[in-house]
């Protein structure tokens, strides 16, 4: 048995090539894999760590005026009878520069079993709340501390203003660079007095908010695992792009592998090896091959997870607002299932080839013709199975066309990746009827005659490299047209609703005489003010039906001035533009691209909307789009909001007045009422803030995409290796004709440059397929906003140019072999069939 | 009280208290054993100590005692609605200090250094609902009425957020505690229970012990301790959506200490009785001794109905389990027989409801008793029975 095993294996002495390249493929299809997955991984941990902090999953009592609560407050709520607990919540910066949150708590009010799970064993919960204190906070959070696990605990670190925090316990299950201490210690740190950040509740303990306070109750606030979870479906769909690559690269491997092994094979039934135990230590060898890729994999996908987690952390933090952990957290079954996902790839990739060895025919005799023939026979499945998928993705797609808009995530993933496959599935039956339609032009020309029908006889091995090649491009298309289409519609979406040239956010005690000063500038040309709330959307009421919903909503006032007005992005209305901004004023409302998505509103809706003195009725008048905003939103005129929903007041945009100078008027705003250093932001700092984030949201989709792209490469770079010797083999005889060497070598560069060319064309309208499935069903559904589809040529030409370029690479070396070997080798060569 | 004593597992409240009165002695070495119920057998000696010759100083002692470790005001009450049916109730103000009086931190916003808890219930034959809330508080506070919880001399209040124990006394040559308003309100499940009560003292404050000094242990540690037993009650009780009007008597508790038991004790049984032909009874049995095997700690004032105290010592009285219930996954006894020989007392103390666990972070049983004449079977008295560290 093992000298049987030691036999097949042999093979790979013989072709290492091939060894490489099975393990290459193995070893990035699972190394992308396992990175997402470790990303995702983290992430939840840090999601749920978040979740289990008392800052989530309490109700929130925020004073109606907007002044921050105080002692006072609290006292007095108490002695009403109100189970209400402050929380202090605030900001330091340690000395690196990296800001912490500090979570300052009152263990003895706040409801649950929170303080308790936060002051760990509790013992400790006297040292927690009785002077010096102690700081809780996860070990991961050590790092900005610039503490090692080993002196952390009791650690005393100074800060940067000269406060020292009282000593360090740690705690894993807090989430990362939080600080969390009792509200003592909290307010001396943060120096903030008797003034809080909230007052919470547990959940539902209070029917209504008491007078002056509003209330928003825990559910209102998303978690954090809810409004990510398409981030990371999208993050899973593109490994799994990765690992169907990679897994191609595989299956050509191992397809070569057992196609040069089949004498081999006969020879060993003949010798008496049972068919069966043949096939059992095919499936061993391919054991040991997996785990050995797998585990370069997962290795090498950790590794690469932790470069790209600190994009996805500022990402989710940007967008979500959820703080990400920058250091990976593995699970123990993340490690397994990353063993598992490699090993039942590799049996999918490996199937076929074990099916083909237990049904080996002894008596078969292992010629290229007779191959020919089978890859006939192949040609028609893979039709057949094309064709099948392309069915299965036209049912889906029918099925999400039938769904209301914005539902069918996974569907839309289904659907594509159907398109994907079905259109790889194709692409070999496409390139031989395309090879024997040229063959047939060329009759005249002998040289290329042969080209052709080589290449024909090459395609069963390239095919697969082509199909990962394909899927490849495709998807680099698709994802890079979406992306781009994104920005340039996010781009032009700031410049529409960022019209003012300064923005302020003053303190509410401050706004009033802020604005009343501004009012008077002669450089002011319009005040914008905004303010925002919190309210549940208790019932839709359209046409006749109503419906109850109880969804939580944000709601956000802009002043709809003349500057603004023109300007602001509407995707539909009721009346026209004209008729809304009217109506908004009068105390309509506008919602959000998202939100009308999300519960299939249109304009002329009516909205009932939660409000602190019972229910609000609005009507839908416009929809507009809100892109990187994660929740529904109603939009209402800022003075009704501040009315109707006791909203207090939020930032100003300050318009100027043609050649005023606003950089003047800022430095005297700061000046005069002693500012922030973030309260006065200009536009364009604005609009470069919010590209930031734009691009670094993308930036892992296009790292990823362009791993998949390389790997692809990789792929046929590894197809071309493999068989490297044997075409040398093929090539020696036509030298020998009288060929010469350059032409003999330009040729193989034709061929395959040109067969990349071919399934790169067949890429592109392909990839505008995807591009068309994510803009218009993925996108929808994952972040609730449609957008417009954009080509871009250049990227188009940037992906036939990858494909010539990929294959021309692929091609020099074994060329640059060919035009090295001596002609007595090459003759040999011929010698040795 | 009395106070809880414990040989569980802790429990979290528990240990939070337990965790705080960990000060003045070496904190690490105090954890490795936590000594006596809830860490009320720990050494203070940063604190001020209870012993005998203390004078009591009335009025002013009404109020806290900071530089003491613990303190509590204890009320219970037994109590009859309209239709005749039995009702009890309890309400207690808790409080801790966390750190030794020379160790007291700075002032600042939330800073703390003693710590309250208050407990209350209410029961009505197999329903018993409790609550139990917890505040901080600052001794140097500049304005003690502004804390979340407390005790002000003048006028006399003990307090936790909206649960409140208050004079109505105005006559400054009256006992503050001669007149009294209770309220307090929790919910549970959604429905609210509670009380709005009124008491009218009808006797004297009474001191245990020596003038006030209550030993509680062979060894000379002890609290001090006085009550005022001679409460008429009367008001309305909130249970299950009903409001009851009720009458009845009262019993309240005042006592502090900085170690009240030594380690070894493990808990303690204690009884009030408001006897039919006008005496209380006070009685209390700490368990455990120093070595195996050795007694437990018995001490009892019977109080005549002027106010007079006769003191019973361990060797005039016993104080003996005859049955137990299982309450709470433990057995608890519920009948008890009480004999003072000295006195001619020899009564069967009987709980009708064992269902009177305090699940609370400090849990024990509290709950009303029944006292029979052992031999006659002759109803002699109600009031209530506190059994801590089982």
């Amino acid at each position: 048995m093992i000298i049987t095993l030691a036999t097949l294996l042999s093979h790979y002495r013989r072709h290492p090539g091939q060894l490489a390249m099975l393990l290459l493929g193995l070893w990035v299809a699972s190394a992308l894999w396992s990175s997402v997955q470790a990303i995702n991984a983290s992430a939840r941990d840090s999601y749920a760590r978040a979740e289990a902090l008392f800052t989530t999953g309490l109700d929130r009592l925020e004073r109606q005026d907007g002044e921050p609560p105080t002692r006072e407050d609290f006292l007095r709520l108490r002695r009403q009878g109100l189970p209400v607990s402050p929380l202090l919540e605030g900001q330091i910066e340690v000395a690196d520069g990296t800001r912490l949150t500090v979570i300052g708590i009152d263990p003895l009010t706040l409801p649950g079993d929170n303080a308790f799970a936060v002051a760990g064993s509790t013992a400790e919960l006297g040292d927690f709340l009785i002077p010096p204190w102690r700081t809780r906070l996860a070990p991961d959070t050590l790092a900005a501390l610039e503490l090692d696990a080993a002196e952390a605990e009791g650690a005393e670190p100074r800060l940067p203003d000269g406060h020292q925090l009282p000593a360090l316990r740690l705690s894993p299950s807090l989430p990362p660079d939080t600080l969390v201490m009792d509200i003592a210690a909290a307010a001396r740190l943060l120096e903030v007095g008797e003034t809080l950040s909230r007052l919470v509740t547990a959940p539902d303990a209070l029917e209504a908010a008491p007078d002056g306070w509003r209330l928003t109750r825990a559910e209102a606030l998303a978690s954090p695992g809810q409004l990510t979870e398409s981030f990371h479906l999208n993050l899973t769909a593109l490994a799994l792009l990765s690992l169907v690559v990679g897994l191609f690269i595989v299956q050509a491997a191992l397809g070569l592998a057992l196609e040069q092994r089949l004498g081999m094979l006969r020879t060993l039934r003949a010798l008496g090896v049972a068919g069966r135990s043949l096939v059992g230590l095919l499936a061993l060898e391919l054991l040991l091959l997996g785990l050995l890729g797998a585990l370069a994999g997962i290795v090498s996908g950790v590794w690469l997870a932790r470069a790209l987690l600190p994009d996805v952390a500022a990402t989710l933090g940007s967008l979500y607002g959820e703080q990400v952990g920058t250091e990976l957290r593995l699970p123990w079954h993340y490690w397994l299932g990353g063993l598992g996902v490699t090993f039942a790839g590799l049996l999918v990739a490996g199937s076929g080839v074990l099916w083909r060895a237990a049904r080996l025919d002894i008596l078969a005799l292992g010629q290229a013709q007779a191959w020919r023939h089978r890859f006939r026979r192949q040609l028609r499945s893979m039709g057949l199975a094309g064709g099948t998928c392309a069915l299965a993705g036209l049912g889906l797609w029918a099925w999400v066309a039938s769904r209301p808009p914005g539902e069918g995530l996974l569907t839309g993933f289904g659907m594509l990746a159907m398109l994907l496959l079905a259109s790889a599935l194709f692409l070999p039956p496409l390139l031989a009827a395309m090879l024997a339609g040229l063959a047939r032009l060329v009759r005249r020309r002998p040289l290329a005659q042969w080209a052709l029908a080589d290449l024909q006889l090459q395609l069963p091995r390239l095919a697969l490299a082509m199909m990962a090649l394909m899927i490849a491009l495709s998807a680099n298309l698709g994802v890079s047209s979406m992306v781009g289409g994104f920005r340039l519609t996010f781009l032009d979406w700031l410049d529409q609703r960022l019209v003012a040239d300064l923005y302020l956010r003053p303190t509410p005690a401050q706004f009033e005489s802020i604005d009343s000063w501004l009012s008077i500038r002669p450089e002011v040309a319009e005040r914008l003010a905004t303010r925002s709330s919190e309210a549940r959307l208790i019932e839709v009421e359209s046409d006749d039906t109503t419906r109850s919903l109880g969804l939580p909503v944000n709601l956000f006032g802009i002043t709809p001035g003349e500057h603004l007005r023109p300007s602001w992005p509407l995707l539909d209305t009721l009346e026209g533009r004209q008729a809304a901004w009217q109506e908004l004023s009068r105390g309509e409302a506008f919602i959000n691209e998202q939100l009308a998505i999300g519960k299939g509103l249109s304009p002329g809706d009516r909205l009932t909307l939660s409000a602190p003195g019972g229910e609000e009725r609005v009507r839908v008048i416009a929809i507009y789009p809100d892109y990187g905003n994660p929740r529904g939103e109603v939009l209402l005129a800022t003075p009704r909001l501040a009315e109707r929903f006791a909203a207090p007041p939020g930032s100003l945009g300050i318009v100027l007045r043609p050649g005023a100078d606003g950089q003047r008027l800022g430095s005297e705003l700061t000046a005069r009422f002693d500012l922030g250093e973030d309260a006065l932001q200009d536009q364009r700092e604005v609009k470069r803030i919010a590209t930031t984030i734009f691009e670094r949201t993308f930036r892992i989709t296009q790292a990823l995409n362009a791993l998949t792209l390389v790997v692809a490469a990789l792929a046929l770079l590894a197809s071309l290796l493999a068989q490297a010797r044997q075409r040398r083999r093929q090539l020696a005889p036509l030298w020998a004709l009288g060929v010469p060497r350059l032409r003999l070598v330009t040729s193989q560069l034709a061929q395959l440059s040109g067969m990349a060319l071919a399934t790169a064309l067949l890429a592109i309208p392909l990839g505008i397929a995807i591009t068309a499935g994510l803009v218009k069903v993925i996108n929808v559904a994952a972040f609730g906003w449609r957008l417009p589809l954009h080509l871009f040529p250049g990227d188009i030409l940037l992906t036939l140019a990858t494909a010539v370029i990929v294959a021309l690479l692929a091609g020099a070396i074994p060329t640059v072999t060919l035009w090295r070997t001596p002609p007595r080798a090459l003759l040999a060569e011929g010698e040795i069939t | 009280m009395r106070q809880p004593a414990m040989t569980r597992p802790l429990r979290i409240g528990l240990a939070l208290l337990a965790a705080l009165s960990l000060t003045a002695c070496d904190r690490e070495a105090q954890r490795e054993s936590s000594a006596g119920f809830a860490g009320l057998g720990e050494q203070a000696p940063a604190f001020n100590r209870a012993q005998p010759g203390t004078p009591l100083s009335i009025p002013e002692d009404h109020g806290s005692h900071p530089d003491f470790r613990i303190e509590w005001w204890y009320l219970t009450a037994n109590l009859e609605d309209e239709q005749g049916e039995s009702l009890g109730l309890q309400w207690t103000l808790f409080r801790q200090a966390s750190i030794p009086p020379d160790e007291r931190p700075e002032p600042g916003p939330w800073v703390a250094d003693q710590l309250w808890m208050a407990h209350m219930a209410v029961s009505r034959g197999e329903t018993h609902r409790v609550a139990e809330r917890f505040a901080r508080g600052l001794t140097a506070s500049s304005a003690p009425s502004r804390q979340q919880a407390g005790v002000t001399l003048e006028p006399f209040r003990a307090w936790l957020d909206n649960w409140r124990l208050e004079s109505r006394v105005t006559d400054p040559q009256r006992d503050p505690l001669s007149r009294l308003e209770l309220e307090a309100m929790a919910e549970h499940n959604g429905e609210p229970f509670g009380y709005r009560l009124e008491l009218i003292a009808e006797g004297p404050l009474v001191l245990h012990g020596e003038d006030g000094f209550s030993q509680k242990t062979a060894d000379g540690q002890g609290s001090m301790y006085y009550s005022q037993p001679f409460y008429r009650i009367d008001g309305k009780v909130i249970l299950d959506g009903e409001t009851r009007s009720v009458t009845g008597r009262a019993w309240l508790d005042r006592e502090w200490s900085s170690q009240m038991l030594e380690p070894w004790q493990t808990g303690w049984d204690w009884v009030s009785l408001h006897l039919a032909d006008g005496r209380k009874l006070m009685a209390y049995r700490l368990r455990g001794g120093r070595d195996e095997g050795s007694g437990d700690y018995l001490f009892g004032n019977l109080i005549g109905p002027e106010g007079d105290s006769t003191s019973i010592d361990g060797t005039e009285m016993s104080l003996t389990p005859l049955e137990t219930s299982h309450v709470a996954g433990r057995d608890m006894p519920t009948r008890w027989q009480l004999e003072v020989p000295v006195q001619g007392l020899d009564l069967v103390i009987q709980a009708p409801h064992a269902n009177r666990w305090m699940a609370t972070s400090v849990a024990y049983w509290e709950g009303e008793v029944i006292a029979r004449d052992r031999e006659s079977g002759e109803r002699l008295g109600e009031g209530y029975l506190e059994m801590t560290g089982y």
